[in-house]
């Protein structure tokens, strides 16, 4: 029994050597020489933070993505905005945006011929730049990729093709899939399994450079479709394997498996940690998409707080700033010289049921739309410099309205106007302000709970008015608001661009049976003619400024006449940069192209 | 004894059992699917995601395909094919044939993943950083309840218990930033994020290589997490052992002359632990299987994410995976302290 005994207590003293051991090694003579390194660091950035590494070693990015994995980097299986800024850095689309303007320019694709066809249907047909090689890591440098015969892989046509119907075969289960089934001649009945004939789309590579599409629609955003990540090139002899490749199937895009093409490739991708990248030596440099000045860039997974700590402790290049750290930085006289505040191409907004009690009139809407401060709202609860929303299509979208052309479109903070709507309702109806019984139901969250709070508080002070607030779980919020007899009568959303065109925003969401309409009911439970075939004329049309013009009306709908849904702030993103590091700043939903980044002395 | 493990072990059958039963009905019963998105997606799309997990199957089948992947070993002559839907945790070539056993699904929210990879990448990360906290609350926990209960009512007393009140009440969601914000970030001690080793780990759960630098890592995160249960087990400790300190036999022994120090060690310590044993059990389960908020404080790519946003996403492989291993932990740990207990009382028989 005393055996026994001590047997515990030495395994106790046993288990406080291990963790002791860990204390005195701490102090062998290696360590100590690590530690003065470490110790040192920040003088030698104080010094350094002038003269960076030079032509020394190579220069290396470090960035943050956020917490959590990435989830993807196979181009046709990604959703997120983590997933498509790796896809965009190692493969290029037939188009690319550019991330500043959001215009689309040549990418793969060097030029192309539109013809529209009788049917209402147009061609593009697509002449792709030659010569560009696909790439991959070997564990020690970026190697071309070499076919059965010896010869380096060079991304083709077929590749394309490939990449296209890879998407859209319904065995993929893409969810973005959509897109190109929405766009391409075919494509929706491959997608929907009425067809298992891949033939019948209409995507043919008719030799090596040319590829032929045919789209649905005579429309001007074809060519941006054609650029997205689902629409790249992709390797079928590492995702089906040939004679000398083995298959990797879904696990292609894993560290030592992945090919790519773009300016940089996949060097390492240690799951919930961090990815790295590598320039691609072999890549020739394009006029959207330039030959890469950092060698290599690394993005940590981390949550917002501590990444700002990494970046205080100067192991971050970029950062983006918490909320709780916003007016330190401002305040401080180096952070605030690194802080920049720029647009992101995503409106944050509530709808209404326009089916459900009192918020049936477009008066009550209106009203509720215009009782909101919401610049206020920005200054004291968001913090983050957004942009008070006047209507719902971003502007920097093509074909969105801008403010300085339209500054007195769509909604505007306007208390005495909203007071007068809501009394012509209520004198209507015979109703006193306490009788209305009004619900605003947003998914749980404190960002979303602070807005809720301070907008009840705002109708209550502009109108009198007692909104209750409600919140559900993520998940389950999104059953509600779809649901043609429970969706509350406001409930909240936010959009962002999946490819940079007001379509995408006034045509995909409201229109009925589009993203927040649902044909069966739920959602806005709205329809209007006119704005339907506003917003399909737009689509049409080629003259760029008639078109914004066609999408301003249909604004002028969608948020005042009919008033279903109350714009509120326009994102922005709030990051500091390190002074060493020269970069652009993307308004594509925090898409950067870092290939035209670079790190200066 | 042996007779009494391997009782438990397949009681460890049953309990998986109810378990994987419960959670699977718990989270198909909870409105909301894990391909519901703020952009909705269009009928044809949620149908080919749902015909990709076998989602359009009747419930029963689904609950019945899963357990044959998990439970049922396999010998097959065709090699495993890289996919994700053919991904076992045990994986063995046996001449020219295969065996293979638990495969625990693809995840939903992880496209070129399985369960199977996060409990090969993510679970030893946690396991680490969980032992090393459990060992760091045992550490601090243990003699500073002894010496506690031992100096009764006086300032080790009061400190002590101070000390314990203040590592209960401040939870790592305040510790670790403070933490990290003098030690990382100003004093420059540790780095402030991150981990020290990343994978393939040394059978499964050690880091490749025990460098300083891994402890460097390590050591900021092991505090705050073990602080916490360290001023439990403190409490536990101190109470436990002033209870015993009052038993006949205490004062048997010493009325037998017996010197203070061997009646403390001897007699007292030894029966009081078994309390501080019985919650180790529960305590190792929670701490090796991850912790969502020291992870996401430190930045450490481990297992306890998954717990949180596999069931934020409806990602139902993950969530049955992650589940069923703590259940396996849960128990092989109680297992663990129900054979010390027969060691601390021999009164405790088994058979």
């Amino acid at each position: 029994m005393r055996t026994k005994f001590f047997l515990l207590i030495s395994v106790l003293v046993l288990a406080s050597l291990v963790l002791g051991a860990c204390q005195p090694a701490a102090a062998t003579p290696e360590t100590i020489i690590q530690t003065v390194v470490v110790e040192g660091t920040p003088k030698e950035v104080v010094v350094t933070a002038t003269p960076a590494p030079a032509a020394a070693g190579p220069k290396v990015l470090r960035l943050n993505m956020g917490p959590g994995d990435i989830p993807t980097l196979d181009p046709s299986l990604a959703t997120d905005t983590s997933s498509t800024q790796i896809i965009e850095e190692t493969s290029v689309g037939l188009t690319r945006q550019n991330e500043e303007t959001a215009e689309v320019l040549p990418g793969m694709a060097e030029s192309w011929d539109v013809v529209n066809n009788e049917d209402g249907t147009q061609t593009i047909t697509f002449h792709l730049v030659s010569n560009i090689p696909w790439v991959r890591w070997n564990g020690k440098e970026v190697e071309q990729v070499k076919d059965c015969n010896g010869n380096p892989r060079y991304v083709t046509a077929y590749d394309f093709e490939y990449g296209i119907l890879r998407t859209l075969n319904p065995k993929t289960a893409s969810d973005y899939a959509y897109v190109l089934a929405f766009a391409i001649k075919g494509a929706a009945d491959y997608n929907g399994g009425k067809t298992e004939d891949p033939t019948t789309v209409a995507v043919k590579a008719i030799d090596e450079k040319t590829l032929e599409i045919t789209f649905t629609e005579q429309a001007v955003y074809n060519v941006n479709i054609a650029g997205m990540w689902v629409a790249h090139a992709e390797p079928k002899w590492l995702i089906e394997g040939d004679d000398c490749t083995e298959a990797r199937g879904d696990k292609w895009t894993e560290t030592g498996f992945f090919q790519g093409y773009g300016p940089y490739t996949l060097k390492e991708w240690v799951h919930d940690s961090y990815i790295t990248l590598v320039k691609n030596p072999f890549w020739p440099g394009l006029p959207s998409v330039p030959v890469a000045k950092i060698d290599e860039v690394t993005w940590t997974m981390l949550d917002e707080v501590p990444a700002f700590a990494e970046y205080e402790a100067g192991n971050l290049d970029v950062a983006a700033v918490p909320l709780a750290d916003m007016d330190r930085v401002k305040a401080d006289p180096e952070l605030s010289k690194q802080l920049a505040i720029g647009p992101v191409l995503c409106t944050y907004y509530y709808g209404f049921n326009t089916k459900a009690k009192f918020v049936d009139d477009a008066r009550v809407r209106r009203a509720l739309s215009m009782a909101i401060d919401r610049q206020s709202l920005i200054d004291n609860v968001l913090k983050g410099g957004q942009e008070p929303a006047q209507w719902f299509s971003r502007p920097g979208l093509t074909g969105a309205p801008t403010l300085d052309k339209y500054p007195d479109l769509g909604v505007k903070f306007d208390p005495e106007k909203a007071k007068a709507e809501l009394q012509s309702y209520l004198d209507e109806k015979g109703l006193k302000v306490s009788d209305l019984d009004i619900t605003l139901m947003f998914n749980t969250s404190s960002g979303h709970q602070k807005i809720a709070e301070a907008i009840q508080q705002m109708w209550k002070e502009y109108l009198g008015l007692d909104v209750k607030l409600a919140n559900q779980e993520w998940k389950v919020y999104l059953k509600t608001i779809r649901d043609p007899q429970a969706t509350p009568q406001i409930w909240r959303l936010g959009w962002c661009q999946d490819y940079p065109d007001a379509n995408n925003f006034l045509r995909e969401v409201p229109t009925k049976g589009g993203s927040a309409n649902p044909a069966e009911g739920g959602g806005f439970n709205w329809e209007n003619p006119k704005y339907e075939e506003l917003v399909v004329q737009a689509a049409r049309e080629t003259d760029p400024q008639k078109r914004v013009d066609l999408y301003a009306q249909a604004e002028q709908i969608l948020v005042y006449e009919d008033a279903v849904m109350i714009p509120i702030y326009w994102y922005t993103r709030v990051t500091v940069t390190k002074p060493y590091v020269q970069r652009t700043f993307s308004v594509l939903g925090g898409l950067e192209h870092i290939e035209k980044w670079d790190i200066t002395q | 004894m042996g007779r009494y493990i391997a009782r438990r072990l397949i009681y460890l059958l049953v309990v998986l059992f109810v378990v994987s039963a419960i959670t699977f009905g718990l989270m198909h019963a909870v409105p909301g699917g894990p391909f519901d998105r703020e952009k909705a997606l269009p009928p044809e799309i949620l149908e080919n995601l749902n015909k990709r997990y076998h989602l359009d199957e009747p419930l029963l089948v689904q609950y019945g395909r899963y357990m044959y992947d998990v439970f049922i070993p396999r010998i097959t002559s065709v090699p495993p094919k890289g996919s994700v839907d053919d991904d076992f945790l045990i994986t063995v070539k046996l001449g020219n044939v295969w065996f293979k056993w638990m495969n625990f699904g693809p995840t939903y929210s992880s496209r070129s993943r399985t369960v199977n990879d996060i409990f090969r990448q993510q679970l030893p990360v946690s396991a680490q950083l969980g032992i090393m906290a459990l060992l760091v609350a045992i550490i601090i926990g243990m003699p500073l309840g002894i010496l506690a209960a031992l100096k009764q009512n006086t300032i080790f007393d009061y400190l002590g218990m101070s000390v314990a009140i203040f590592g209960v009440s401040v939870p790592v969601i305040i510790l670790g930033p403070l933490m990290i914000w003098i030690f990382g970030v100003t004093l420059k001690w540790f780095p402030p994020t991150g981990w020290g080793a990343k994978p393939p780990f040394v059978l499964g759960i050690f880091p490749r290589d025990l460098s300083p630098e891994f402890f460097r890592y390590a050591i900021m995160p092991s505090v705050a997490l073990g602080l916490g249960s360290s001023a439990i087990i403190a409490r536990l400790t101190r109470a436990s052992l002033l209870q015993t300190m009052r038993e006949d036999y205490i004062r048997t022994a010493r009325a037998k002359g017996l010197r203070e120090s061997l009646v403390i060690v001897r007699h007292a310590l030894k029966n009081s632990l078994i309390p501080v044993v019985t919650i180790l059990g529960p305590l190792f389960a929670a701490l090796v299987t991850g912790t969502f908020v020291t992870e996401v404080t430190f930045g450490i790519p481990g297992m306890g994410r998954y717990f949180v946003t596999s069931i934020t996403n409806r990602d139902y492989p993950v969530i049955m995976g992650t589940i069923l291993l703590y259940a396996v932990i849960l128990v092989i740990a109680n297992l663990i302290v129900d054979i010390v207990y027969a060691y601390l009382d021999p009164r405790i028989r088994y058979d």
